[in-house]
C-alpha cells in the first residue's frame, strides 16, 4: 500500500526539521488566487495578499503559510473569472493552462498542462470535461513559511496557440492547521 | 503491489540512476499540425517551430536527471475540414516506443471516446467528447533517463483530414525532476 497523504506530509516535515507540525490539527485546506485582467501570463498567489476576497483567499499571509500550517497540494485546477470583481466565475471552457509551481526557491512542477476535457479517468459520469489535474504519486507539500506560486498560460486546447485570458488556480490538498496544545 | 512511485524507483535502480530528485506530476505533450489527408502521425520526433503549447520538450528524451512513469495518454483533436471533418471516435492505431522496444502495442484509444468511454476499465469513461480522449493505463511505462521515445497514431479516419489540422498527444504521469536538496 503506497503513502498516505498524511504519512508524507509528517515525512516531509521530519526532514526539514518542523517537528511540531504532528501535533498539528489535520484539515483539507484550499487556497486561491485569480487576476481578472486578461494576460498572456499569471503569476499566482505571489502578491495575493494585496487581492482582498473574492479575488483570494490567502489573507494577509499572502503567499506562505504561517508557523505550523501546512499543505499537501493533491489536485491543481484552474477557473475563469466571468468579472472584474472575480464574484462568479466558470471552468476553463475550452480553454487550457500551462503551469510551474514554484515553492521557495524550487520548481516543483515544470511545464504541466491542464488540459480541458483531461482527467476523464477520474470523472465516472461521462460528461464531465475538468480544468483539474491531480497530481500523481502522494501530492507536493508546501511548507510553513515558504513562498509558493504559480506561473500560468492560457492557450487554446485543440490548435495549441497562446490566449489572452483572465485566470484563477487553486491548490486542494490535505492540510494542517496551527494548534496550540496549551493555554495562551 | 507496486505502486507507480515504487515501480520507477524500481526501474530507475535497476537502470543505475540513483539520483533522488524532486518528485512531481510530470506531462508531457507534443502537437502535430497536419497536411491535407494525413492519416499517420509521429509525436515527439520533431520539435522544430513549434510554440511552448504545442511541445514542452526539446529532444525525444528525458533530461539525465529525470524520468517519468506514464499513467494517462491523452489524444486532443481539433479538426476543421469540409464538408465532414475528421474524429477521434473512429478507429485508430496507437503504438509507443521507448529506447528500442514497443511499450503500447496497436492500441485503439477509440473506444473511450464519446460516451463509449468503459470499454477498457469502466472507472475511466470519457467527456462524451469525440475530439479530446483520455485512457488511465492499467500498466505503468517507464520512460527512464537520457531514453528516446516517441508514439505514432494512424487514424483510420485520415482522409478527413484537413490542412492545418492538430493532433497533441499527451503523457501524464509521476515523475522526477533535477532537484539538488530535499524534495517535498
Amino acid at each position: 500500500m503506497g503513502m498516505s497523504a498524511q504519512d508524507k506530509m509528517l515525512n516531509v516535515a521530519s526532514r526539514l526539521g518542523l517537528t511540531t507540525l504532528k501535533d498539528m490539527q489535520g484539515t483539507t485546506r484550499m487556497v486561491y488566487d485569480s487576476q481578472t485582467t486578461a494576460a498572456l501570463t499569471h503569476t499566482f498567489f505571489k502578491g495575493a495578499s494585496q487581492r482582498a476576497f473574492p479575488l483570494s483567499n490567502v489573507g494577509a499571509n499572502g503567499n506562505q503559510f504561517q508557523v505550523n500550517e501546512a499543505l499537501l497540494v493533491e489536485k491543481i485546477g484552474f477557473f475563469i473569472p466571468l468579472s472584474e470583481t472575480g464574484v462568479t466565475y466558470q471552468g476553463l471552457n475550452g480553454a487550457s493552462v500551462k503551469f510551474d509551481l514554484v515553492i521557495g526557491n524550487k520548481t516543483v512542477i515544470k511545464d504541466a498542462t491542464v488540459e480541458f476535457g483531461g482527467e476523464q479517468a477520474f470523472y465516472n459520469d461521462g460528461a464531465t470535461a475538468s480544468s483539474v489535474i491531480d497530481l500523481e504519486g502522494v501530492g507536493i507539500l508546501i511548507p510553513p513559511q515558504v513562498e509558493y506560486y504559480v506561473v500560468a498560460k492560457g492557450f487554446g486546447t485543440g490548435a495549441r496557440a497562446a490566449a489572452s485570458v483572465r485566470l484563477g488556480c487553486y491548490l486542494f490538498g490535505t492540510g494542517a492547521l496551527l494548534n496550540f496544545n496549551t493555554t495562551i | 503491489m507496486a505502486n507507480q512511485v515504487q515501480k520507477l524507483s524500481y526501474v530507475d535502480n535497476k537502470l543505475g540512476v540513483s539520483l533522488p530528485g524532486q518528485q512531481t506530476t510530470r506531462v508531457i505533450y507534443d502537437s502535430v499540425n497536419a497536411v491535407a489527408a494525413q492519416g499517420f502521425f509521429e509525436f515527439f520526433t520533431n520539435f522544430a517551430g513549434k510554440n511552448e503549447f504545442q511541445t514542452n520538450l526539446t529532444t525525444n528524451k528525458l533530461d539525465s536527471a529525470e524520468s517519468m512513469v506514464i499513467k494517462s495518454i491523452q489524444i486532443i483533436g481539433a479538426f476543421g475540414g469540409s464538408p465532414t471533418p475528421a474524429t477521434l471516435a473512429n478507429h485508430m492505431n496507437l503504438n509507443i516506443l521507448v529506447g528500442n522496444q514497443v511499450v503500447v502495442k496497436d492500441f485503439d484509444p477509440s473506444f473511450n471516446s464519446t460516451n463509449r468511454g468503459l470499454a477498457f476499465d469502466r472507472l475511466h469513461s470519457g467527456a462524451n467528447l469525440a475530439d479530446n480522449i483520455e485512457i488511465r493505463l492499467l500498466t505503468e511505462i517507464v520512460i527512464p533517463p537520457q531514453v528516446n521515445f516517441k508514439a505514432t497514431l494512424q487514424l483510420a479516419d485520415g482522409a478527413n483530414i484537413a490542412l492545418n489540422d492538430d493532433i497533441t498527444i499527451i503523457f501524464k504521469g509521476y515523475g522526477r525532476i533535477f532537484s539538488a536538496g530535499n524534495s517535498f
